[in-house]
């Protein structure tokens, strides 16, 4: 019965979704993109795909960094065009999608307020997704508590701010700390949120989350090996669902001392048994992002589903990072790297 | 000769000016320093393409003038734009260092000091 | 004269002859010693100057891969970490540097050395969630960079160092070598022909006394010669006597020309 009245709402989005992903360059247009000798190229060769002439109005010499910022605009121009035409439940999941982006400024902004930096500097460093309007008076904060009452309470991310609120001074470690706390709590809720979606959204949208929590929980294992973390600090900043969620292997990943005891554990999962190979020269990065393509490509099977734009997005994410990939091996003249890309369609 | 001896003492640090990219790598490195002292709050400093020359003398000025600084960075894009200043610059400490950047390979023929190495073989 | 020359204003003496030989002397060994030395240092500065442009060249590969690294990083964490990096920035530097001093020919150059101090890491938070891996071997990658640049910046302070003292020493070589040997030269090439002027004096001098002394011999044998009809054998012993007198003569003449010769050096 869903799929009968889901296109009353939906349906334009749905099909303008699947349009966008249809632009997505295909693994023939990257094999193109890498046989470019020059940035100038590499211009010409988008130029024939979805992103146009992204480029042209670009004088002067082309950088990595333009290419890369040009990119995102592209990506910002569709979401911000896909949000505006939403109807609920979607409008709500791509709120949701905007939180993530808003829990990385905030802590930029923190991190450039206890270092005194200028305002409108930190600002321009903003992803333009996760921009809310108080963003900007983040800068009078100096310590957690008045950050949350005077700014935060008012902002979607509120009820995250409850774990870490126990921070009593912002320095570096701390913020890294908030962020991944903010992070936990974000990926919680949104699966909770997810939850009430119609079927078969809620089951995508479960597997790609869980997903994103693991990949989080393997990285913050593997990333604070060797640091002064205690186990109580990782617990606190591993995500309550994925497949690595249960307590014993969120016990047995915080208190592993080295990477062997925490392949170990991830390697204990049948679908996660790859990500530590590495004789290919991929990096555990590389599997994860190969791994959720998969995943994202799959959630374009489904019909009539709302997971559909979260896939999106993150398929266009990844295919940013390929092209910025790509742009940076040519203007280095790395050849031999250029193919660690990861194409999905 | 001991003068020399005791005035490199002091000098500890790497300084760096350059772009972005080439800072991120060299603070990476570890030679990042950023105290209360005055004058010597920072070792390193980030241009962009907005960067006025005059800000970029400044700097150049303030860290050849440091006495804690053994080794200066400088993007060779950006040392085109002092580049008298560093033609003239004759005191073996700092050692001014030219480098690459992401977005402008390395060319010995704008180098200060490769330039001088040149000049003396008669080339 | 031979004084019209670049020479020292001193009295041709032997005294001081033999200082300026002296002199010589040394400005001749002090200019070989420099001259080695010079040499030394040129050699070590080529030496040098060649490995400068090789590290040179091999600085900008090593800074091509330390930046591909980091785009790696931007990769893995899909944005650009510059700001975090920047802002986590402690108060004491990871990475220093010592000075060392190679002594060369008398010279002391300055040697680099990197000092890592490993207990200090700004980094490890940085990429926590995502990409930490890349952001650690970034910052290896580019601290074996530094490691190549420090040792570049050795080279290269060596170089300003060598180029300034090769050229003190080469601006000595040459004044010894084209100012003080020649005017030390000149000075005893003075001396020497002043005292031969002295010389030739005394030499005339005493050949024109001798030449009095001829004369007056002559004429007395002349007048002997008209008188010793006349002459008895009692004026002969008288004649014995006048030799007498006439040697005493000679000797006090041959007195005043060496005082004369002192009033000439006085004068």
């Amino acid at each position: 019965m869903e799929a009968l009245y889901f296109n009353i709402d939906s349906g334009y989005i749905e099909a303008l979704v699947r349009g966008y992903r249809n632009g997505l360059l295909t693994a023939a247009q990257y094999v193109n993109l890498t046989q470019c000798d020059t940035l100038e190229d590499l211009k010409l060769q988008l130029s024939a795909t979805d992103y146009g002439n992204f480029l042209s109005n670009e004088s002067g010499v082309l950088s990595t960094s333009l290419i890369g910022t040009k990119l995102n605009d592209s990506l910002v121009a569709q979401f911000r065009y896909l949000k505006a035409q939403s109807s609920e439940p979607l409008a709500q999941l791509m709120e949701y999608i905007t939180y993530g982006y808003m829990i990385d400024n905030v802590a930029l902004m923190i991190t450039g307020t206890v270092h005194e930096r200028d305002r409108s500097e930190m600002l321009e460093r903003c992803h333009p997704l996760g921009w809310f309007e108080t963003l900007p008076t983040l800068s009078v904060a100096t310590d957690l508590e008045s950050l949350y009452e005077t700014v935060l309470v008012d902002t979607p991310l509120a009820p995250y701010f409850h774990d870490c609120l126990s921070v009593d001074d912002l320095d570096d470690m701390n913020i890294e700390i908030i962020r991944n706390t903010l992070f936990k709590a974000y990926l919680e809720d949104f699966a909770s949120f997810a939850k009430t979606l119609p079927s078969p959204s809620d089951e995508v949208m479960a597997r790609l989350l869980s997903f994103e929590a693991d990949k989080r929980t393997i990285n913050i294992c593997v990333n604070s090996l060797n640091t002064e973390l205690t186990p109580d600090d990782k617990l606190k900043m591993l995500p309550g669902l994925g497949k690595l969620a249960n307590p014993a292997f969120q016990d047995q990943v915080a208190h592993a001392d080295d990477l062997e005891q925490l392949k170990m554990v991830v390697t204990s999962i049948g679908e996660y048994k790859g990500f530590f190979d590495d004789s290919n020269g991929k990096s555990m990065e590389d599997h994860f992002y190969e791994y959720e393509m998969g995943l994202c490509k799959d959630a374009f099977t489904q019909q009539f589903t709302y997971s559909a734009v979260w896939a999106f997005i993150r398929s266009k994410e990844q295919e940013i990072r390929n092209i910025a990939w790509i742009s940076e091996c040519i203007a280095q003249n790395q050849k031999d790297r250029i193919n660690n890309y990861i194409a999905a369609y | 000769m001991s003068a020399i001896s005791e005035s490199t003492k002091h000098r500890t640090l790497v300084a760096a000016i350059g772009d972005e990219d080439t800072i991120t790598g060299m603070l990476l490195a570890g030679i990042g320093q950023v105290t209360n002292e005055p004058g010597k709050e920072k070792n390193f400093f980030v241009t962009s393409e907005s960067t006025k020359v005059e800000d970029l003398e400044k700097k150049y000025t303030e860290f050849t003038t440091r006495d804690d600084i053994a080794i200066l960075l400088i993007n060779q894009h950006l040392a085109d734009k002092i580049r008298l200043l560093i033609d003239t610059f004759t005191k073996p400490f700092p050692a001014i260092l030219e480098i690459p950047s992401k977005d402008h390979p390395y060319d010995p023929e704008k180098d200060s000091v490769l330039r001088r190495v040149r000049r003396l073989f008669g080339e | 004269m031979s004084g019209a020359g670049n020479r020292e204003s001193v009295f041709p003496t032997r005294m001081t002859l033999s200082l300026m030989k002296g002199k010589l002397k040394g400005a001749e060994q002090g200019h070989s010693l420099l001259k080695r030395k010079s040499e030394a240092l040129t050699k070590r500065f080529r030496d040098i100057t060649k490995r400068i442009d090789d590290a040179k060249r091999k600085m900008g590969r090593v800074m091509q891969t330390a930046a591909f690294s980091l785009a790696e990083v931007s990769y893995a964490t899909g944005g650009n970490i510059g700001y975090q990096v920047q802002e986590s920035v402690s108060n004491k530097a990871r990475f220093k540097v010592r000075a060392r001093q190679e002594n060369v020919s008398g010279v002391y150059l300055p040697q680099f050395e990197p000092v890592i101090d490993e207990t200090i890491n700004d980094f490890k938070m940085t990429g926590l969630g995502r990409g930490g891996q890349q952001v650690q071997r970034a910052r290896e990658v580019y601290t074996k960079a530094v490691e190549t640049l420090v040792d570049l910046a050795s080279l290269q302070t060596a170089f300003v160092i060598l180029d300034e003292v090769i050229k003190v020493t080469n601006r000595r070589v040459n004044a010894i070598e084209h100012v003080i040997i020649p005017r030390t030269e000149n000075t005893i090439a003075y001396i020497n022909s002043e005292l031969d002027e002295v010389d030739r004096e005394e030499f005339y001098r005493l050949k024109k006394v001798q030449e009095k002394k001829q004369q007056a011999v002559a004429a007395e044998e002349a007048e002997d010669a008209a008188r010793k009809a006349l002459m008895t054998e009692a004026q002969k012993a008288d004649e014995a006597t006048k030799v007498e007198e006439l040697e005493k003569k000679v000797e006090a003449e041959q007195i005043n020309v060496i005082e004369e010769n002192e009033e000439d050096v006085i004068f």
